[in-house]
Parts: C-alpha cells; sequence; structure tokens
C-alpha cells in the first residue's frame, strides 16, 4: 500500500498542502485558487499544520493505518480497510452520522462537516490521477507518497 | 478442516466471522441468528425514522455470507449447547456440530418489575430489528408513546418517533437526560433539542403501575407521582441484561454475564464468547474488537484481550454533537475545568495529572486524541492551561519504519 510520509523537520508551515487539499474537495465547480473561498467551513481542508510549539510545525494526515481505530468503531460500515489499496474508504451514503470515528481515531483526524452529516478525512485524492494534491503542492517535498 | 459456529449476528459475530475466514480461508464457518438479517443495533433509529430500509442498516455489507462463504442459518434460536458432544441445537431437532464456538448473543432489555409492564403485548424494546417492526407497527395504530430511560437509546426511539410526529414522554429516573453522558448543562441542551421537536420529559420520576384494558395491553402509565399519563405503546430503554439462559441452559459459568478469561474462553473447552453477552463493556467498537480477539484465539493465535474502556460515547441528535469520555461523576480530589461560548461547551475532569473525564458540546471535529489520553492515562500536567486546545501536535511522534503516527512524551 501507499502511504504519505512526512518529515517534520523540513515542513515550513506554508499551508499549501492545505489549500491543495481544499482545492482539489471544492464541491462549487471551481477551479483554481483565486475562486477559492477560504472562508467557507465546505471547503475544510483534510490536513492540518499545527506548530509544534517550538518554532516548529506537526503536519497532521490521515495515516490510513494498518489498524485503523475509525474502522473499528464505524457501526454502518462506512469505513472501510480496502484491503486492495490499503486506504481507508469513506462511503457517505452509508454513514449515520454517529462520529464515533472522531472520538476514536486517537490522532484527532476525522472532523464534522459543517451540516454534521457526515465525517471528513482524507481520501488519497483518489479521484485525481495523479495522486494526492497536497503531495504535489508541497515545495519543501515535506510530504511524499511511498510504498510501505 | 475446522468447523467454526458463531451463534448471534452482531457486531461481535460479524466481526469474528470476518477475522476467521480471513485466518481460515478453507474452514467451514457457519453462524446462527435469531435476526433475519445483519443489521447494526446503533442505526434502528434511522430504520424506526423511516430514513432508510433493512438493508440501509446492514454494517456488513451486501451479500456478506455469500462473498465470504459464510453459511447463516437465520432466523433460528440456539437452545442448546451439547459440550461433551460439541454441537449446538437449534430449531425443532435441528443440530450443527463444531470444533471451536463463538457465543455472541449480545444482551437484551431489561423490564423492571412494574405491574402488568412484563406481560403487558404493548411494551417493546428497542433493540433489534424485530423490536423496530413492531414499534412501527403499534405507530400505526396509536401515536402517543411512552418511552422509560432517556439514555441513548430511549433517546435515539424518541429522535425517530419525534420526526415522524409522535406525541413522546419520556420518563427518566435521574434528574437530568442521559445521566451517564452528559453533566447537568449538557444534558439541558439535549432536553430543549427534544423538547423543540416536541418531547415531553419527567425527570427524576419513575414508572409504578399502569391500567391496563381487556387485552392486557396499557393504556396509562401510572408514575410514581400517582399522575396518570395516557398512552398507546411503551418502549423501554431502562437498560440491557447481557443474554445468559443459554450459557447456563447449557452449564457454561455465568453470573450476571457469561464469564470469559483473558482469551476470551468460557468455562467449556473450545467454547469463547464475545461481545454484550460478556458482560465486559456495552459499547459497539469493544464488541467488534472482543469478535476480533476472540476469532483470532479460535483460530489458534494466541491474543491477550486487554480490559476494554467501556466509558466512551458520541452522540447527536437533531445536529447537536457531543463527545463525552471517561467519567464525569467522579470529581472528588479533581480539578473540574470549564469552557463556555455561545456555541460551545466543554469541560474536563484532571485528577493528579491525568485526565479523567472528558465531555465536549458543539463541534467535536479532531478531539479523539481525549479518549487516547484518558485510556492510557498519559500525563497532561504542564498542559493545563490549554486542557481544551490539545491536539496531536502535543504528543507528536512518527513510526519511521511505517510512516505510522506514534504517542511520544514531551
Amino acid at each position: 500500500m501507499k502511504r504519505i510520509f512526512i518529515d517534520p523537520a523540513k515542513c515550513d508551515g506554508c499551508k499549501s498542502c492545505t489549500l491543495a487539499c481544499m482545492e482539489s474537495h471544492r464541491q462549487d465547480g471551481g477551479h483554481g485558487l483565486y475562486t477559492l473561498d477560504l472562508t467557507d467551513p465546505a471547503n475544510q481542508s483534510r490536513n492540518r499544520i499545527l506548530s509544534d510549539g517550538q518554532g516548529g510545525y506537526s503536519p497532521i494526515f490521515c495515516r490510513h493505518c494498518d489498524d485503523p481505530d475509525c474502522v473499528r468503531t464505524c457501526m454502518s460500515g462506512a469505513l472501510v480497510k480496502n484491503e486492495a489499496t490499503g486506504l481507508v474508504d469513506y462511503d457517505a451514503e452509508k454513514c449515520a452520522a454517529c462520529f464515533m470515528c472522531v472520538m476514536a481515531c486517537r490522532y484527532g483526524v476525522p472532523a464534522v462537516s459543517p451540516d454534521r452529516k457526515r465525517m471528513v478525512k482524507c481520501d488519497f485524492c483518489q479521484h485525481l490521477e495523479e495522486g494526492p494534491a497536497c503531495v504535489r503542492a508541497c515545495p519543501k517535498k515535506a510530504i511524499e507518497v511511498r510504498e510501505v | 478442516m475446522e468447523r467454526f459456529v458463531i451463534i448471534g449476528a452482531g457486531a461481535a459475530g460479524i466481526s469474528a466471522a470476518r477475522v476467521l475466514r480471513d485466518f481460515r480461508p478453507n474452514d467451514v464457518i457457519t453462524v446462527i441468528s435469531t435476526d433475519e438479517t445483519v443489521h447494526s443495533r446503533c442505526m434502528l433509529h434511522k430504520f424506526l425514522g423511516h430514513e432508510r430500509d433493512a438493508q440501509g442498516i446492514n454494517f456488513a455489507g451486501v451479500k456478506f455470507f455469500e462473498k465470504n462463504d459464510i453459511i447463516h442459518i437465520a432466523c433460528q434460536t440456539v437452545h442448546k449447547i451439547d459440550t461433551a458432544e460439541k454441537k449446538v441445537l437449534f430449531g425443532e431437532g435441528y443440530s450443527a456440530p463444531y470444533d471451536k464456538l463463538l457465543i455472541a448473543t449480545g444482551a437484551g432489555f431489561f423490564i423492571p418489575p412494574i405491574p402488568h409492564f412484563r406481560e403487558a403485548p404493548n411494551v417493546f424494546g428497542f433493540r433489534d430489528l424485530s423490536d423496530a417492526l413492531k414499534i412501527d407497527e403499534a405507530f400505526a395504530k396509536g401515536k402517543r408513546v411512552f418511552i422509560v430511560g432517556s439514555g441513548l437509546v430511549g433517546l435515539d426511539a424518541a429522535s425517530a418517533l419525534c420526526q415522524r410526529g409522535a406525541e413522546v414522554t419520556i420518563a427518566e429516573m435521574a434528574p437530568r437526560v442521559m445521566p451517564l453522558q452528559t453533566d447537568d448543562y449538557a444534558a439541558g441542551v439535549y432536553q430543549r433539542a427534544f423538547e423543540d421537536h416536541g418531547c415531553k420529559f419527567l425527570l427524576g420520576i419513575g414508572a409504578s403501575d399502569a391500567v391496563v384494558d381487556g387485552e392486557g395491553n396499557i393504556t396509562e402509565v401510572i408514575l410514581s407521582t400517582g399522575e396518570h399519563v395516557p398512552c398507546d405503546f411503551i418502549i423501554m430503554a431502562a437498560g440491557v441484561r447481557p443474554r445468559i439462559q443459554l450459557a447456563l441452559d447449557s452449564g457454561i459459568a455465568a453470573e450476571r454475564a457469561i464469564t470469559v478469561d483473558d482469551h476470551l474462553r468460557t468455562s467449556a473447552p473450545d467454547v469463547y464468547a464475545a461481545g454484550d453477552c460478556t458482560g465486559l463493556s456495552g459499547v459497539w467498537p469493544d464488541a467488534m474488537d472482543q469478535g476480533k480477539a476472540a476469532a483470532r484465539n479460535m483460530a489458534g493465535v494466541d491474543e491477550v484481550y486487554p480490559k476494554p474502556y467501556p466509558f466512551k460515547n458520541t452522540s447527536n441528535f437533531f445536529g447537536v454533537t457531543m463527545l463525552s469520555v471517561g467519567r464525569l461523576d467522579l470529581t472528588e480530589g479533581a480539578d473540574i475545568l470549564v469552557h463556555k461560548t455561545p456555541t460551545e461547551y466543554k469541560k474536563a475532569i484532571v485528577k493528579d495529572g491525568k485526565l479523567t473525564g472528558y465531555l465536549s458540546l458543539g463541534d467535536i471535529s479532531n478531539l479523539g486524541l481525549y479518549l487516547h489520553l484518558i485510556r492510557d492515562s498519559i500525563d497532561v500536567s504542564g498542559k493545563l492551561d490549554k486542557i481544551f486546545r490539545l491536539t496531536f501536535a502535543d504528543f507528536y511522534g512518527i513510526n519511521e519504519r511505517n510512516g505510522e503516527f506514534a504517542y511520544r512524551a514531551k
């Protein structure tokens, strides 16, 4: 399986990955950062770049864990560890919006959508042939896709 | 070739079946269930609220048994386990031999000994799809519902029926709603949300008797205050009891729940138990984990099942979301920290530098680490000033080998 590897020492907190994630998942049909509404909660990013409190950064990206807390706790079958790709796939149609996944993820990755009807997390940009938008946007190569 | 039999198709049973198939691609796996179809009991309110059909609350996925080559014997109740001959007896004279057996019979709703309640045909539980079907049928005849208990099950039923125009009255013995998950403030927020949708609450009040018609149906509930509340039917949501009758009838050790060791083995050889029937926990993720651990042991992996941490839940009613982990009621010798804004309410209980309880009402995004901090007693003594703003960045570590995250003490 593939995973986005993180080298926090290389991250300079520019948040290009965050913008790329928002752009990749925007629902308004537009393209390009100039028209991306950064204040619309519907465009929320699935990754977060947080301060490490010592002048550096702690990038938080879904790990698509080998033994995912979120999948183990899902009571609707909406979250599934895809054995073929290794990714944790989410089916919003099946989701019951109970948010047990939000509670269970020890790294605090899953978020709640603004309408509180689904969870929001990294989908590895499976809709993009070229792979995760965040990785391509990083100017420091602090995140890269590697085979595990 | 080994024969694996699983009794029950709930969270523990299905998770065990999935893991067994993974470990044993060629062995025979049989699931026997009273239920006709697999369903998530945590989603029954979606069915009762007519948001989903039975397939829509199937958590195992379409054609789970066919896809995994598992035999499913549906609508059959196992009435005895012959532990000497190693076979289970079900239906009228049927039996299924096993080499390894898993009991995952769950828990059943409990009716307190209130006069008429145990016999009345219009008193229902809200645990299985069959219960939801019965309620649906009763609701077609009368819209006045009396719910006993305001825990998650009672409120699930109430929210579903409110949306369909029921007149719901909920009696709760405790002085607030969802007493296990809330404090007074959070309970008040939920209570108002339900009242805005037409529910009526009777707090600190129990049902003590009933008026019945000629067929034994309860037409009025008599409260502990003496007041009479007319109703068309009743939903019991005042707790559950592990289903242990099968174990008792089969000579398998059980007290309040089926007795299991740290490998989830029962007192009978090659018989395991997992999920609510073990009494170890009553929440979905723990049942899933127990099913998995039992299955791994059944498949020959030597795996200790760690004691679960059952105090955890999330709720989402009418768009009001809450996360509640740990014990909010154990405050002796602890610091109680509160953060309140017009849209958020958060409370942390801290004792000896460790979090022991955490509640967040409002946006609960990214808060999963709080369960981990409580469950693993992680030291937060240097972080009390930002206890409501903790993120994984405060504990950030990376497993260099596989790129996963790991907690690192800072």
